[in-house]
């Protein structure tokens, strides 16, 4: 090892067209990384050895990035990641090599050579090749080693009896091996299901692959590159990374090709929240168990809980939040009037790429403005959507108000500044939310108790103010958990500014659901009679929700987020829900400059 | 084999174990994936990664010569109506709703 550390020589200036480069590896006083036989007019440089602190690239990511470049950065460049039902099918083939006899593997030159030898679970690394690698079984045989991988599936039925990622894989261990002095002339392939093993001979040609795949991941996740989705490919349909790489949306964007189906969400889980005052949420065996004095307890299994939102003094035991924390669930601590006051875990991808580039773009004044024009302009246009959508007043005074809400979104395109921007929004906030009565059912306009002359708040003085204001919140809640799960700060805003204690960017982020989704909500749950009058109590000039009333319209909202909408950009189908992880994600490609505008929500 | 697709299922999971210590962590184990029906009885509904994790988490609790787990799937659990005549008590598909407590 160490002969070889002072002799590498810099890669780059090695001989094209050298070969032999296995028998260069096995042999430890050899010249540094293997280098391929290159054609003719091609010249093979790789990655430099791995400086001290950097992180050796893993056998597995060599693997990813010869499946989809993108997935391998994104996974191991950016600290994403998602798990679905082949990777769990994965972990399930995988545990049968964790089980069995595991012997610590004997030095090179004192392995055993009249019997044959078996051990799991080995790691290797290498400075010099920049390399690691978790070997699931090897078996040693007459003095020479064979890594075996272990693959959930069938054998593909190819010629070269497996497919060439699973390939790169074992020749990336049987390399490592061959740096720590053993000899390895082959490796091998275990197809759990099928129960078949293959053979994967160590050939130049795979050697160059493997090297050059490694070089060149390593060389893209130094420079901060991540590589283009794969177009319309059959690979995307079963990736677990598929919610969070967005492939047919990116390239929405540079082919204008249609996006067919969404993504799917990264797990069906919901929010469970817990409001009541005096509740005391606990974690046992594989569920959480809230318990509420007077009540039978309710449990519901942990992995069906996206996040845990407590309200107001509601208490978590520690167990419950290691757990958690385990799990990366957030859990959304709010006042009794679901005032956000902040996150435990949840933190996203283990990177903070995302959010350098949100502070750029907060720092960059011009794509600062047109991002809020487009942003004022899409809430103008949703708030006016709601009022065309839901309107019960007269038809009279429907269309000049529309007309009017219209020219102000139009306005905003040549807003200069943020303040004009601000007054146009005001404007047409005034003109929509005089006009918000009109959407009421006769029954709910004929209860003086729910007039709503005007948006009001701190503290909300009547019934409405109170269902908007607390949906507000609870939106707010929604996204920010959105927008933390995708990388990005929900303290740093592009048209709010920064204040202490606002989560700006998901104050940002919500303006144009607010009436589609918070208003909305609030109609519904008034017009259906879901709220009567005497679910609330004012105090101090203030309004407030009884709690079962809280209840009721917090399962309304949640109600509303099942529905399912058409997204006006992608045209497809999908769930509000799924809408906002989506979106989400979009606004964190957007700040990372990989699609050039955000594509805003506005439903005909 | 198992089945691997992302979208719910519904099932039904059923279980005979010998050993009562066994058995006990075989219901508080089931208790994260489903809903208690009878004895020795779950009604889940999983996506394809919750389903191999359970099946995983049961097999490494179960003694394979002495006891049995068998995991029904039912279809779908969004397009499937369920052919359920429930005698006596009454049995209802899992709906997924957010809890507000």
């Amino acid at each position: 090892m160490s002969s070889s550390d002072t002799r590498s020589d810099p890669p780059a200036g090695s001989v094209p067209g050298q070969d032999a480069l296995g028998q260069n590896l096995s042999d430890q006083g050899a010249a540094a990384p293997a280098r391929p036989a290159a054609r003719q007019g091609e010249l093979a440089l790789f990655a430099p050895p791995a400086a001290a602190d950097e992180m050796l690239t893993p056998a597995r990511m060599i693997n990813e990035w010869v499946y989809c470049p993108r997935l391998a950065v994104l996974e191991w460049g950016r600290g994403e990641w998602a798990g679905n039902a082949d990777t769990a099918a994965g972990r399930r083939a995988h545990k049968a090599t964790e089980t069995g006899a595991a012997p610590a593997l004997p030095e090179p030159d004192a392995l055993p050579d009249d019997r044959t030898l078996k051990t799991r679970r080995l790691l290797l690394a290498s400075e010099r090749l920049g390399l690691t690698a978790e070997l699931d079984v090897i078996e040693a045989d007459d003095g020479r080693v064979v890594p075996v991988d272990i693959k959930t599936g069938k054998r593909p039925h190819v010629a070269e009896g497996a497919y060439l990622p699973e390939r790169v894989q074992v020749c990336v261990q049987a390399l490592l091996l061959r740096e720590a002095g053993y000899t390895c002339e082959e490796g091998a392939l275990w197809f759990a299901d099928s129960r078949e093993r293959v053979r994967v001979e160590l050939t130049d040609e795979l050697i160059a692959t493997a090297l050059g795949a490694a070089s060149d991941l390593r060389l893209t996740v130094a420079a901060g590159r991540l590589p283009p989705p794969l177009d319309h490919s059959q690979k995307c349909v079963r990736c677990s990374l598929l919610p969070i790489c967005l492939p047919d949306e990116v390239n929405w964007f540079r082919k204008g090709a249609i996006a067919r189906t969404p993504p799917p969400a990264a797990t069906p889980a919901l929010p469970l929240y817990v409001q009541t005052p005096g509740a005391r949420v606990t974690k046992k065996d594989f569920t959480l168990v809230v318990q509420v004095e007077g009540e039978a307890d309710r449990a519901v299994a942990l992995d069906e809980v996206s996040e845990l939102v407590l309200a107001g003094p509601v208490s978590l035991t520690t167990p419950a939040v290691h757990e958690l924390l385990r799990r990366d669930v957030p859990v959304a601590w709010m006042s009794s009037g679901f005032w956000y006051l902040g996150s435990t875990g949840g933190q996203g991808p283990r990177s903070a790429t995302v959010r350098t580039a949100q502070y750029a773009l907060a720092a960059d004044e011009p794509r600062r403005l047109a991002f809020a024009r487009e942003l004022v302009a899409a809430k103008i246009r949703n708030s006016r959507t709601i009022l065309r959508r839901n309107w019960r007043g007269e038809d009279g005074e429907r269309g000049p108000l529309l007309d009017r809400l219209a020219l102000l979104a139009d306005r905003t395109a040549r807003a200069e500044t943020a303040a004009a921007l601000l007054g146009l929004e005001g404007e047409a906030a005034a003109l929509y939310f005089r006009a918000l009565p009109k959407l009421f059912t006769d029954a709910v306009a004929a209860l003086p108790a729910f007039a709503f002359e005007r948006r009001n708040r701190r503290p909300p003085a009547d019934p409405v103010n109170a269902c908007l204001s607390l949906i507000y919140a609870v939106l707010t809640r929604t996204f920010s958990s959105a927008i933390s799960v995708a990388g990005l700060d929900p303290w740093k805003g592009v048209y709010h500014a920064e204040r202490p204690g606002r989560p700006a960017l998901a104050l940002d982020l919500i303006e144009p659901f607010r009436p589609v989704l918070a208003d909305s909500a609030v109609l519904m749950a008034l017009n259906n009679g879901e709220l009567a009058p005497d679910d609330f109590v004012s105090a101090a000039g203030g309004c407030n929700l009884k709690p079962k009333a809280r209840r009721a319209l917090i399962a309304a909202y949640e109600r509303r987020l099942d529905q399912e909408t058409t997204h006006p950009a992608f045209g497809y189908q999908v769930s509000m829900r799924r809408l906002i992880q989506i979106q989400a994600r979009l606004f964190a490609r957007f700040v990372c400059g990989e699609i050039p505008r955000y594509p805003h929500y506005v439903p005909r | 084999m198992a089945r691997r697709s992302n979208a719910e299922h519904a099932y039904v999971v059923a279980y005979d174990i010998s050993d009562p210590k066994r058995w006990r962590r075989v219901f508080k184990t089931m208790k994260g994936y489903g809903r208690w029906l009878q004895l020795s009885v779950f009604h889940c509904r999983l996506d394809g990664g919750r389903r191999a994790e359970m099946a995983s988490a049961l097999e490494d609790l179960i003694d394979r010569d002495a006891d049995h787990v068998i995991i029904l799937d039912l279809g779908p659990a969004e397009d499937v109506e369920f052919a359920v005549e429930s005698l006596g008590k009454s049995f209802q598909p899992i709906e997924r709703r957010a809890v507000v407590i």
